[in-house]
């Protein structure tokens, strides 16, 4: 690990994503304050901070869900393959289909399992024939680590599942677009502690061929899954670092008020 | 013991506690009593609609012998229609007549009335009936039919109760004698009170003839105007929410569009009819009294109501199901047309189908229009039938609550039933659409 870490900072690779100068107006509030973030392919990022810390903010900026707010204003550069995602040319509906995400709270749509997958495909046009879109329906149910549960099912609705089944499914929608870059904001928060190591666990094999970049409330979650850790506060990116080094061995006092729980 | 002194006991209520319960128990009677209030009061006006109203459907018809001789219908003696046309309705009002006369003898009924006084039994429609029958099939000169024929609107009072010997006595227009004679005539099997789809089915008639007058033109005239709203207000009304709920920036012009919205369905209806008559009538130069104008006006009318449910419902779809559509690469319209709006469409068809409901009910617009006009003839069935004049059924109650005949009175109310069955359905249709599209998330 601590080669690794040395490798970053000295050789660091082209980025996934990199946002430098970032700033995020709601209205006259100042969310976002001059962050700046790399963020590596193939690596589990992790985003903690307090409440209302910007975090979320700073995540939906990254696929341009932001621009459904009216009042939200994004200045600053956020690059993905060195690629300017805030360029008049970017259409934000391609650049989500790249950078898929991950809601707090399970929203699957009201239609069936396979309806559910089968969607992002469809609208991309990823799919030529039947046969292939049930391919690619697997294909994602298995890595959203949920076809065993739901193969003889299908067609059931899947608002019909539980918490974490519902989660784990959203993942696979997520994935179904093939996407390079996996947005996850607080996936675990609503729900149960079994549920929630399965989805951990799925996060982790998704490493393999996403970079994943997850908010989380729960440092343990921060320290079980990630390989990065960014602390936000009030709107700043206090300190971003190797996860083992951010928890025991943080260079600001803030991160370690907080990870000591004394602010939050 | 100190929780003891300090709260007293839990098996006494204390007199705070007491004072709460009383007020709570006062509001539920006040509530009770509200409820059963509106209940009764709902009671009594179907009562009074039905008592009054179900008359109309039930008709008395006569059925007497007539005899069509050749010399007064078809001299030519070719039985060609258009010849035969030439008689008008008053030729056939003495066959009428001498049929009437030998039926009465043949039966044994004796009267010291005379034959003019007897016609009076009969429905001054029967005449243009028995010419219409005749002239669809010219055969039937030189027979002699049986046939069945609307009896006048005072016999018919008669075996409906609402008309009395007493009453009789001081009408010009008939007289004790002659219910005897009906009542003679309902003894022997000749006249009898049956279901009369001709109510539902015929056009308006005349202030002497009410037993004739029916809703036929005033349904179709109502059809049409439906047809009209549900083809215009629908995709306008769903449009028009769509981009506002979806779309429209948020700043003051849409508020101002809002705000407006909300106003116009607050406008009273007569405004709207003065509005159609000034631009689709005097403007735009669309004819009178034709249910497309009346669609028109009951369009604008419909359109707010239509407008604020929808929103309501695209509103009620919860935020996540848009993020989640736009989080897999949807576009926004995308969104809104594989997500938002199958969720939304029970709530969509509900407002549509009570906006509809309003617009049926509606009379004072059409008013203005000219759909209050006396129509006998009925609109064309098809694109035609658009610009023909015809009348609404809430027009057609309007219209028989102005006339003299008491006879009209009953099928006012009739026309009340039918009215309130029609928007009866159109609300069940809203409860079974909802229930069947309505999804869970």
């Amino acid at each position: 690990m601590k080669d690794q870490a040395e490798m970053d900072n000295s050789m660091p690779t082209p980025s996934k994503i990199s946002a430098s100068g970032v700033q995020v107006y709601y209205g006259d509030n100042h969310a976002i304050k001059d962050v700046n973030v790399e963020i590596a392919d193939k690596t589990v990022t992790a985003f903690i901070g307090p409440s209302g810390c910007g975090k979320s903010t700073f995540l939906r900026c990254i696929n341009r869900m932001n621009d459904t707010i009216d009042v939200c204003r994004v200045e600053g550069d956020i690059r993905i393959d060195g690629e300017d995602i805030y360029d008049p040319k970017v259409d934000p509906v391609q650049l989500r289909a790249k950078v898929g995400m991950v809601f707090q709270k399970p929203n699957p749509f009201p239609k069936s399992i396979y309806d559910n997958v089968a969607y992002g495909p469809k609208i991309h046009g990823l799919a030529r024939d039947k046969a292939e879109l049930d391919e690619i329906v697997e294909t994602a149910l298995r890595r959203g680590a949920i076809w065993d549960e739901v193969k003889d099912r299908l067609d059931a609705p899947g608002t019909g599942l539980s918490g974490g089944q519902q989660q784990r499914l959203c993942i696979a929608r997520a994935v179904a677009t093939e996407p390079e870059v996996l947005l996850m904001d607080e996936p675990c928060s609503a729900l149960d502690p079994i549920a929630t190591a399965q989805v951990e666990e799925l996060i982790d094999d998704l490493r393999q061929r996403f970079s994943v970049v997850i908010v989380t409330h729960s440092m343990q979650q921060a320290a079980r899954v990630s390989q990065r850790t960014a602390f936000f506060h009030l709107g700043n990116l206090v300190e971003m670092d190797d996860t083992d080094k951010i928890f025991t061995n943080p260079r600001d006092p803030r991160t370690e008020s907080y990870i000591s729980g004394r602010i939050g | 013991m100190s929780y003891q002194s300090r709260h007293g006991s839990l098996l006494t209520e204390d007199a705070r506690t007491r004072k709460r319960n009383r007020a709570e128990s006062r509001f539920k009677a006040y509530g009770l009593t509200a409820v059963i209030a509106s209940v009764l009061a709902l009671f009594m006006l179907l009562a009074s609609i039905l008592s009054n109203g179900l008359g109309a459907f039930q008709q008395t018809f006569v059925t007497i012998n007539i005899a069509l001789p050749e010399d007064k219908l078809d001299k030519s003696g070719v039985r060609d229609p258009e010849v035969m046309a030439k008689v008008s309705t008053f030729g056939y009002t003495p066959l009428i007549r001498d049929g009437l006369v030998q039926t009465l003898a043949n039966a044994g009924i004796e009267t010291d009335q005379s034959a003019k006084a007897l016609l009076g039994l009969i429905s001054k429609e029967a005449p243009a009936a028995l010419r219409y029958r005749v002239l669809a099939n010219p055969d039937l000169v030189g027979q002699t039919v049986s046939m069945e024929l609307l009896a006048n609107g005072r016999i018919d009072g008669f075996f409906k109760g609402r008309v009395t010997m007493e009453s009789a006595a001081l009408d010009k227009n008939t007289s004790p004698e002659i219910l005897q004679v009906a009542q003679q005539l309902a003894d022997d099997g000749l006249m009898t009170t049956r279901f009369n789809w001709g109510f539902l089915t015929k056009p308006d008639a005349s202030d002497q003839r009410p037993e004739s007058a029916g809703l036929g033109v005033a349904i179709l005239g109502s059809l049409y105007m439906m047809i009209v709203v549900l083809a215009l207000a629908l995709p306008l009304g769903v449009a028009a929410s769509i981009y506002l709920e979806e779309f429209a920036p948020n700043n003051w012009i849409t508020d101002l569009i809002e705000v407006n919205i909300s106003n116009l369905a607050a406008v009273p209806s007569i405004v709207y009819g003065i509005l159609g008559l000034a631009i689709f009538i005097n403007f735009a130069g669309l004819p009178q009294s034709a249910p497309l104008v009346g669609g028109l006006v009951l369009t604008l009318m419909t359109l707010p109501t239509i407008i604020i449910s929808t929103r309501a419902a695209l509103k009620s779809v919860p935020p996540s199901i848009r993020d989640a559509a736009l989080g897999v690469g949807a576009s926004k319209m995308q969104s809104v047309f594989h997500h938002v709006l199958p969720l939304a469409a029970p709530g969509i068809l509900t407002g549509t189908i009570i906006g509809l409901a309003q617009a049926l009910g509606e009379t004072a617009p059409l008013l203005l229009i000219g759909m209050v006009a006396f129509v006998k003839e009925y609109p064309e069935i098809g694109i035609e039938g658009f610009t023909d004049p015809a009348t609404a059924l809430p027009v057609q109650i309007f219209n028989w609550t102005q006339r003299a005949d008491p006879a009209f009175v009953e099928r006012a109310f009739g026309a009340i039933i039918t009215l309130l069955v029609f928007l009866l359905f159109m609300n069940l249709l809203a409860i079974f659409l909802r229930r069947k599209f309505e999804r869970r998330w």
